[in-house]
């Protein structure tokens, strides 16, 4: 069965590697996010430095020390998102061209055929978060640029909860797309069912920006946003549990369930489009 | 008809004793409870046989493929392939076979070499263990060379070949074909029938193929079903198929205004039908060989003397034709000239 899983896997790689623009466009967005939008849009400059400013800032954005560090956080849930929105392209274009017929027609299980495209997918959404996050921190050693500032000391413990969110966040939204994917068997479909659910599940998210000043029935929404619940488990590491209702755990089973719920629609739909009809 | 002629094969394998590597009984397929594409077959492929499974466009030749490849379920009846349930034992058989489909599946952005391995490790084969068996069938296709670059780049005839190569790493025992030279020009299908023929002798692997070029059937297949809003109306080998139609025709064109000859014709030995067709006979016989000669004295007797003589066996479309009361259309052929290459095209014949 690895056998048969490396082989899907390294098809996937090779057909990565191959096609810079797709690298580089996937990884200028976050970038270019982080360079120019976030550079640009200083909130704290509008307050000024006053103390009771400072303070008021910190609790408006739950304890992030400026915007940009609120900010940078947030990217990684509007990172998640973009990036997956193309994981189930392939399998669309793979229904078209035969491939997936070819693929099925062997004695692979499905069940493989399904973990390599998640897994690939997955790391496809993984990679831009992580370099999101090296960069958003190492900005803030940088003369000249804002960066991630972290206000208190980060443990394993933390670090591992990080880590933790930002894969089931990645699970959970390449699942998503994915399930479309095996779904819809024209790209023009699946685009439009794709971009129809992008905006509202950014908007409703806290990523961009704080949610305090939200009408109370949008702040509910937020609260269950799945970009919400991973962007809380890593503000509340960065920036310290005093600002926040829940302990992280909290945030990360809200978060795990999202992806089981995401990962059991994707596998239905995949087993309904790989199986003999 | 075009006159491309792939090499001939022996017919009559002396391989096909391995008895039957495909049973199929009563098999059919009902899509959705309503449109029943495939109404019950059952035939029998011999292990070593090259078997063409002939029919329109919508006749129920993909579906039945599709059955017999695991692709799809039937709904009636059952079909073993090497000893295996296509229905209940679906993943032994996929093990058992391989595929070249109509159009190709082989990863355009991946070299050659990289979708042979890719196909081994489907068929959980380390890339280590599929190296012998991708060398041997790269350079069995003129493909060695060609291997390390994108599939992207190949040409049509390229492409098929890869196919069929990744049909094969597993050596399966039975490859199914299904359309496989479609859209190949002449150089291109005869080249890859003679690819087709090459694994067949080296590999002892059984053919099950569909196709639309009636050429083919004749010249490449051991035995032949004809299926046709999906039922089976003939089974048996080109020989046998065509000797039901009739055995050979002998056409004599005589002039406008000569006086009629059926019975004259009629009753020449060896004769077993007489068609007149204004001032066209066609004479059906079992043997043309040494009738001729005394069709023409029969003509002379009656003080005619014919324009034209043709003599032809009938070719599968002909079987066909006479089996389904339609031209077997072909890719490209409009309808009319279908039936027109089917009613004057003997291959075999010779205007005198």
């Amino acid at each position: 069965m690895l056998v048969e899983l490396f082989a899907l896997l390294k098809r996937e790689y090779l057909r990565w590697v191959r096609a810079p623009m797709w690298i580089v466009a996937g990884l200028m967005t976050p970038i270019l996010y982080l360079l120019l939008f976030g550079q640009a849009f200083n909130l704290g400059a509008l307050v000024g430095s006053s103390p009771q400013g400072e303070a008021a800032l910190r609790a408006a954005l739950w304890g992030a020390p400026d915007y940009f560090s609120y900010f940078a956080v947030g990217m990684v849930g509007m990172v998640a998102v973009t990036s997956a929105l193309f994981a189930g392209t392939g399998v669309i274009f793979d229904k078209q061209l035969g491939i997936m017929q070819r693929t099925i027609a062997t004695p692979v299980r499905r069940s493989t055929i399904f973990s390599s495209i998640l897994l690939f997918r997955g790391f496809l959404v993984v990679l831009p978060i992580f370099i999101v996050l090296g960069l958003a921190l190492a900005f803030a050693h940088v003369p000249g640029l804002v960066g991630l500032t972290v206000t208190q000391g980060v443990g394993a413990l933390g670090v591992g909860a990080v880590i933790l969110a930002v894969f089931i966040l990645a699970i959970a939204f390449t699942s998503l797309f994915l399930a479309f994917g095996f779904l819809f068997s024209r790209v023009e479909s699946y685009f439009g069912v794709v971009n129809l659910l992008n905006l509202p599940l950014l908007f409703t998210s806290n990523a961009l920006y704080p949610v305090g000043t939200e009408p109370g029935w949008l702040q509910n929404i937020t609260a269950y946003n799945p970009i919400s619940l991973a962007v809380d488990v890593m503000r509340e590491v960065f920036f310290g549990s005093s600002y926040y209702p829940h302990p992280v755990y909290v945030y990360l089973l809200g978060l795990f369930a999202w992806a089981a719920g995401l990962v059991a629609l994707a596998l239905f739909l995949a087993a309904r489009a790989l199986r003999t009809k | 008809m075009s006159s491309l002629a792939p090499p001939a094969l022996g017919q009559a394998s002396s391989r096909a004793g391995g008895g039957s590597v495909i049973r199929v009984e009563d098999l059919g397929k009902t899509y959705g409870g309503q449109v029943e594409a495939v109404k019950g077959v059952s035939f029998e492929v011999a292990a070593g046989e090259i078997f063409g499974f002939l029919g329109p466009n919508g006749a129920g030749k993909t579906t039945t493929v599709s059955m017999l490849t695991t692709l799809l379920r039937p709904t009636r009846g059952r079909a073993t392939v090497a000893g295996l349930d296509v229905a209940t034992q679906a993943a032994r058989v996929r093990r058992e076979i391989g595929l070249v489909f109509q159009d190709s599946t082989a990863d355009g952005e991946l070299t050659g070499r990289e979708n042979l391995t890719l196909a081994g490790g489907l068929f959980g084969m380390t890339p280590a263990e599929c190296r012998g068996p991708i060398e041997m069938l790269l350079s069995r296709m003129d493909l060695a060379d060609a291997g390390d670059r994108r599939v992207k780049g190949y040409s049509g005839g390229m492409k098929r070949r890869l196919e069929l190569a990744v049909a094969m790493v597993h050596t399966p025992k039975i490859l199914f074909l299904d359309e496989p030279t479609i859209g190949l020009d002449p150089q291109g299908r005869a080249g890859f029938w003679r690819y087709i023929q090459e694994l067949r002798r080296e590999q002892q692997v059984t053919i099950f193929m569909t196709t639309h070029y009636l050429d083919e059937v004749e010249n490449l297949c051991d035995r032949i079903a004809i299926i046709d809003h999906g039922r089976i109306i003939a089974t048996g080998t080109n020989d046998a198929l065509k000797e039901n139609v009739g055995g050979d025709v002998v056409e004599l064109r005589v002039p406008d205004r000569a006086r009629d000859l059926t019975e004259p014709l009629r009753s020449v030995p060896g004769v077993r039908e007489v068609l007149r067709e204004a001032n066209l006979y066609t004479v059906k016989c079992a043997r043309a060989e040494g009738l001729v000669s005394s069709l023409v004295m029969a003509c002379d007797g009656a003080g005619v003397t014919p324009e034209g003589i043709t003599v032809r066996r009938p070719s599968i479309d002909r079987v066909f034709l006479e089996l389904t009361g339609k031209a077997y259309r072909e890719e490209g052929y409009d309808d009319g000239r279908a039936a027109q290459a089917s009613a004057f095209g003997g291959r075999r014949g010779a205007k005198n």
